[in-house]
């Protein structure tokens, strides 16, 4: 028997049965699919999670004033952290850039259009921390602050909803009846974790407090953002924030602290670790219907050679030996789980990529694996769901099989 | 007749099956005989007396519980399924009441089956096949299913399939079983002239006298026991 003899007794067999073949085929298909998709999803979830956390750094850390949630009552308010706690952490030596953040909601006009948006007080280190980049102009600088300079940064989305020239930079915009003068417009960066980072404002914090919000307590702020050199143990470091803060407010030993600290690389950590989770119960869930479509095969190939034990009857009178029967049985299961698996891996990477990609507008990362994965399905599943049914025919005696009404 | 002559040889062959109740029953007892070379065999006998089992033997589909069985001067009494597929594959061409073709392959595929077994390449299959089937008259009929052709033309393949693999020896079991009598000596003819022409040696199994009568010598076994071999009688009013 040659490989082409194998090929065409397993097309002839399974064609010879079209409909029962194609929903055995389908119950592979189904199950290779779900596993592609399955895989394409928890694939997809986790990349999102590291590019946003990339864009962000994991050597950030944020520190959010207020306690830590405690009893189901939020104490964190009252805004504890000041721009001077900033700038002493700012020269700890691990400390590549510093800003206090200060958000909000802010109603922009420009000539007669109107856009709600959001607005940052920040220092210049923002840019370092946050990773902006400028499209147009320049950032403030530290004397703006100082002065609490009417200056402002734009996000482009921002800009574009305003109507504002393709250079905005010296155009005259107004928050609050406060007149800010552009200075910079920063560089698309799409949407994070943290929202969107190209519809807001950014001021000197010191012009937000003061002049637009009239804060009685121009210094507090809500959340310090730091980024830290690369070589930088993000735990030590928070350490020392820790101690630094503790000490600056004055705390007792056994009060709690009156601050949060966020270290991005412990928030990704254990991001990761849940999606790896999540990606190991979607996987195994899709497993359950590849093998599923498994067992179809077997019960398939099993009411085959019932079927065809006359069949296998005449093969053996006429010479074939058992080691022929075995290989054709396992050739046609194969051939069945191949054929399931490859549709299903393009049906697979077709609807995640298609559905993902286009739809969604999600980034589906193509990886190798699912077609790795789809081949050794094909052979794995195949060989075991084929096998027992090939035995029983080879083992079927020569003079029964014929006599087999 | 010189002994080199001699094909199947079986000497005090017996065959018992165990039965589900316990115990066995004993099918064949003691059966011996030689075929030579040429010779068209018709081995007679009413159903139960074991005609069927001693064919199986003799076809190598199954072995014997005592006694020898030499093919060719082998001794092929206890080899294995494997080595025993090989042999029918190679030297023994089966014909049978049912005609057993595979009813979803071409009347060409039918006939070459045997020599893919045999590992032949495509093109001498085809050859093969092509030739056996002119010999039978079916050359147009190749591309045919099975299932289109009548009863007497699906024997015709099924004798094609048995010479495709050029054997000497043909085992048929009840070939006219399954047609009507007109057929069935077209069929049974057609057997006579493989044996006179081609010198193929023929067995046929039958329990109709009018059948045997074909063939040359006769081999008649009541109730396990051979009680007639000789020369084709001029009746079966003593058998």
């Amino acid at each position: 028997m040659t490989f082409n003899d194998i090929l065409k007794e397993s097309w002839l067999s399974v064609s010879g049965n079209k409909m029962r073949s194609f929903l055995t085929v389908l119950g592979i298909v189904i199950g290779v699919m779900a596993v592609v998709i399955m895989v394409a999803v928890g694939e997809t979830v986790e990349k999102q999670i590291t590019d946003q956390f990339s864009a962000l750094g994991t050597n950030t850390i944020m520190i959010r004033a207020g306690a830590a949630q405690t009893g189901g009552v939020r104490t964190g308010n009252r805004q504890t952290l000041t721009t001077d706690d900033a700038e002493f952490i700012g020269r700890l030596p691990d400390v590549m850039a510093v800003t206090p953040v200060q958000n909000s909601a802010a109603q922009i006009v420009y000539g007669n259009k109107n856009w709600s948006s959001s607005m940052v007080g920040a220092y210049p280190g923002y840019t370092t921390v946050q990773n902006v980049e400028m499209e147009k102009g320049t950032f403030f600088d530290q004397s703006a602050v100082r002065n609490a300079s009417t200056y402002a940064v734009i996000g482009p989305t921002t800009a574009k909803e305003l109507d504002l020239p393709a250079d905005p930079v010296g155009q005259v915009i107004r928050v609050q009846n406060v007149p800010f003068v552009i200075i910079g417009m920063t560089k698309a960066k799409g949407d994070s974790a943290m929202g969107s980072q190209d519809d807001m404002l950014i001021v000197p914090i010191t012009t937000l407090k003061k002049r637009v919000q009239g804060s009685r307590f121009p210094n507090s702020v809500s959340m310090i953002a730091l980024k830290l050199y690369p070589d930088a143990d993000n735990a030590v470091v928070t350490n020392q924030i820790t101690a630094l803060l503790r000490d600056r407010h004055k705390l007792k030993d056994d009060a709690a602290d009156d601050f949060q600290i966020m270290d991005m690389k412990q928030v990704m950590e254990t991001m990761s670790t849940v999606t790896g989770y999540m990606k190991m119960l979607l996987i195994a869930i899709a497993a359950v219907s590849l093998l599923v479509g498994s067992i179809g095969i077997m019960n398939m190939m099993l009411v085959s050679v019932a079927e065809r034990t006359r069949e296998i009857g005449v093969r053996k009178a006429i010479g074939a030996r058992e080691r022929q029967i075995i290989i054709q049985f396992l050739s046609e299961s194969i051939f069945i789980s191949f054929i399931g698996s490859m549709a299903g891996l393009l049906l697979g990477v077709g609807l995640s990529q298609g559905v993902g990609r286009f739809i969604l507008g999600y980034n589906v990362p193509f990886s190798a694996w699912p077609v790795l994965l789809s081949v050794s399905v094909a052979v794995i599943v195949g060989l075991a769901s084929g096998v027992v049914p090939a035995l029983k025919a080879a083992k079927l005696n020569p003079i029964d099989s014929l006599r087999y009404e | 007749m010189k002994k080199s002559d001699i094909i199947i040889s079986l000497r005090d062959i017996t065959k018992s099956f165990p039965l589900e109740i316990g115990g066995v029953q004993q099918v064949l007892f003691d059966i011996s005989f030689d075929v030579h070379a040429g010779e068209f065999v018709a081995i007679m006998g009413p159903s139960g007396s074991g005609k069927s089992t001693c064919m199986n033997i003799v076809g190598a589909l199954d072995t014997p519980s005592g006694g020898t069985y030499e093919l060719y001067g082998r001794n092929i009494t206890n080899l294995g399924p494997d080595e025993l597929a090989v042999i029918r594959n190679e030297h023994i061409g089966f014909v049978f009441q049912q005609f057993n073709l595979l009813s979803k392959r071409t009347v060409l595929d039918n006939v070459m089956l045997p020599l893919m077994y045999r590992g032949l390449p495509m093109a001498e299959r085809e050859r093969r096949a092509r030739e056996m089937l002119r010999r039978v008259g079916l050359e147009k009929f190749e591309s045919y299913l099975p299932t289109q052709l009548s009863g007497g033309m699906k024997q015709r393949v099924a004798i094609a399939r048995a010479l495709a693999g050029d054997p000497k020896l043909i085992l048929a079991d009840e070939p006219t079983g399954a047609l009507d009598s007109k057929m069935g000596n077209e069929i049974l003819k057609f057997f006579k002239q493989l044996n006179k022409e081609m010198g193929i040696t023929i067995v046929m199994i039958t329990h109709e006298f009018d059948i045997a009568k074909y063939a040359s010598r006769l081999i008649h076994i009541r109730d396990g026991h051979i009680n007639y071999d000789g020369p084709m009688p001029k009746t079966d009013r003593n058998l």
